[in-house]
Formats: structure tokens, sequence, C-alpha cells
């Protein structure tokens, strides 16, 4: 399990005309976008929604899920007339920087239906908590004391894991 | 549809950007425990700082913020604090914060696709089955 690319900036493409970006500045766009999202561009309510994985793919699948099969799935006020298409564009940029930079690869998944259950876990997790890691970030930085108590224990949560995973690689 | 067009926008730029920075929002922390590397950390800071920088600035250029955060019940507390708990442990175990996974799965990573199936069934099933039951067992 632990394959984890751990220094990324060594490990970037060198391909001649790929753009290098640090995480520190994708963090500071970030920041910056998911505010401007929520207080321009009405990605509310409910507060500091600007931008979560989780949140917005939730509303995506059962806005979709509304409309063509006619069910009645929670989706947040912000997404009830067409929902938020994050995810999306997300999948669609990092398609561009991928094939842009020469990193687009097919690469094989052995452990297929594990991701798959982790992926189902963590989406539930997530919409219990609120936000899935971005959003909780958000809501933290918004001043809001339940946010910061779901990140807190996100933070837990990561060094339980990351204590886990290294027990067992060492054992 | 404003806010459908703007999200999009923003998740092409934010899609490319964490692309090309491998951008992951729990990875920090691990790589900071595993091996002192601070290089995502670095980023999950400065999405923290300038977001709350963000906040207050948007409130004075914009003017529009409702009210502060209703008072929680000590239920929604241990739900959001047990939320957010599961969520930083399992992605751990998945090797990346569902924001990765999308970038991963845009890369060609079959793995990462096999985890945002499991992602959009697991919003259904939330909101089918879990959900429902615990409005029902909780006070």
């Amino acid at each position: 399990m632990l394959t984890t690319d751990v220094s990324p900036p060594a490990a970037l493409s060198r391909r001649s005309g790929a753009v290098h970006v640090t995480a520190a500045q994708m963090g500071a766009v970030g920041g910056v976008l998911a505010v401007v999202a929520g207080a321009v561009f009405d990605v509310r309510p409910p507060e500091a929604y600007g931008l979560c994985m989780a949140c917005h793919a939730r509303d995506l699948v059962n806005w979709t899920l509304n409309d063509l099969a006619g069910t009645h799935l929670t989706v947040a006020p912000a997404s009830v007339v067409f929902p938020v298409l994050t995810t999306v564009g997300v999948l669609v940029g990092a398609l561009v920087g991928a094939a842009r930079s020469g990193e687009f690869h097919w690469r094989s998944a052995e452990n297929s239906l594990r991701m798959f259950v982790y992926g189902a876990l963590v989406m539930m997790f997530a919409l219990l908590a609120g936000g899935c890691a971005i959003r909780l970030l958000l809501r933290t930085a918004a001043g809001e004391a339940l946010g910061m108590s779901g990140f807190g224990g996100l933070i837990a949560g990561v060094t339980c894991g990351t204590i886990w995973l290294r027990w067992r690689a060492t054992r | 549809m404003t806010a459908a067009v703007a999200t999009l926008m923003i998740g092409v730029i934010l899609g490319y950007l964490g692309q090309r920075s491998r951008m992951c929002f729990i990875g920090g922390v691990r790589d900071f425990i595993l091996v002192r590397d601070t290089y995502l950390l670095k980023g999950l800071f400065a999405f923290g700082l300038t977001a709350w920088l963000s906040f207050p600035l948007a409130d004075v250029l914009v003017g529009t913020r409702s009210g502060p955060p209703g008072m929680s019940d000590i239920v929604t507390l241990g739900l959001t604090v047990a939320g957010g708990f599961g969520v930083g442990f399992l992605s751990t175990l998945a090797n990346g914060c569902p924001f990765r996974q999308h970038v991963l799965a845009a890369q060609g990573a079959r793995s990462s696709i096999a985890y945002l199936g499991g992602f959009m069934v697991g919003a259904v099933i939330f909101h089918t089955a879990i959900a429902p039951l615990l409005f029902r067992l909780l006070p």
C-alpha cells in the first residue's frame, strides 16, 4: 500500500512545455476560487459550499437521478435548479493537464473492488460530516465551529490511517 | 445556471492545477508523518490561509453573508467529528483525498475510476438508506 510518490517535485514530468505548478500555488488559487464561487456565483446555500468534491458529486448524481427516474433524493439548495458541475470540471481540467504533459496512461487496477468500497465509504462519511476534506477546510476557514471539529476529526483520521499503514508495512 | 457554469469553469482550472501540482488534501499530513515532507502540506495551508483571508474580503466587496452559523447540538457535533475521522482514515487507505482521486481517474488510473464509481453509489446509498435510518434512530 505504501506506493505513494512522496517527493512530487522530483517526480514531476520534465517534458518541455509541461507547466510546473506547486501544491502551494494550487492551494492558494483554490482557496480564492472556493470563496469566489460562493460569494460571487451564488453557489449557496449552505454557506462555504463553493468547493466540495463529495457534496457536489452527490448533487450531480442525485439531481440526475431525480430528473431521470423521478426520485426525490436530497440535493443542496444551490443545486436545485441545475446541479453544480465541479466534479466534471475537475475531471476535464485534469485530463487536459495530463494529456498536454504526456502523463495520461491507462493504469491497470488490481484492487478495483477495494477501491470501489473505499469510494462508497468515503462518500458516506463525507456526507455525514457535511463535506470532503476540501469543504471541511473551507468551513474551518469560514470560522464555522462545526466545520473545525470535522476538520479536527479529519486530521485525526489521517494520522491514524498513516500510522496504521506504517505499522502494517513494517510488521 | 450561473452556479453550474461557474463551478464547471472553476473545476476545470483547479483540475488542471491539481494535475500539474499533484495536490492532495490529505496527503500533506500523511507525507509529513511518514517522511517529514512538507510539499503537499504547504498546499493545504495555502488553501486554508487564502480562503480565511478571502471570506471577509468577499463580505466587504460583495456584501453578502448570512448570519453566523446556527448552534449545533451534541449529536450533530459527534456525527461531524466521526464523519471527518472516517474521511481521513479511509482516504489515507485509498491513497488520496476525493479531489486527488478525480485527478488520478482523469490520468487513466483504473483503480481511481472504480473509486469514483463507489463514490457515486455511496451518495445514493447514503440518502436512500443511511440518512433515513439515522433520522429514525437519533433523537
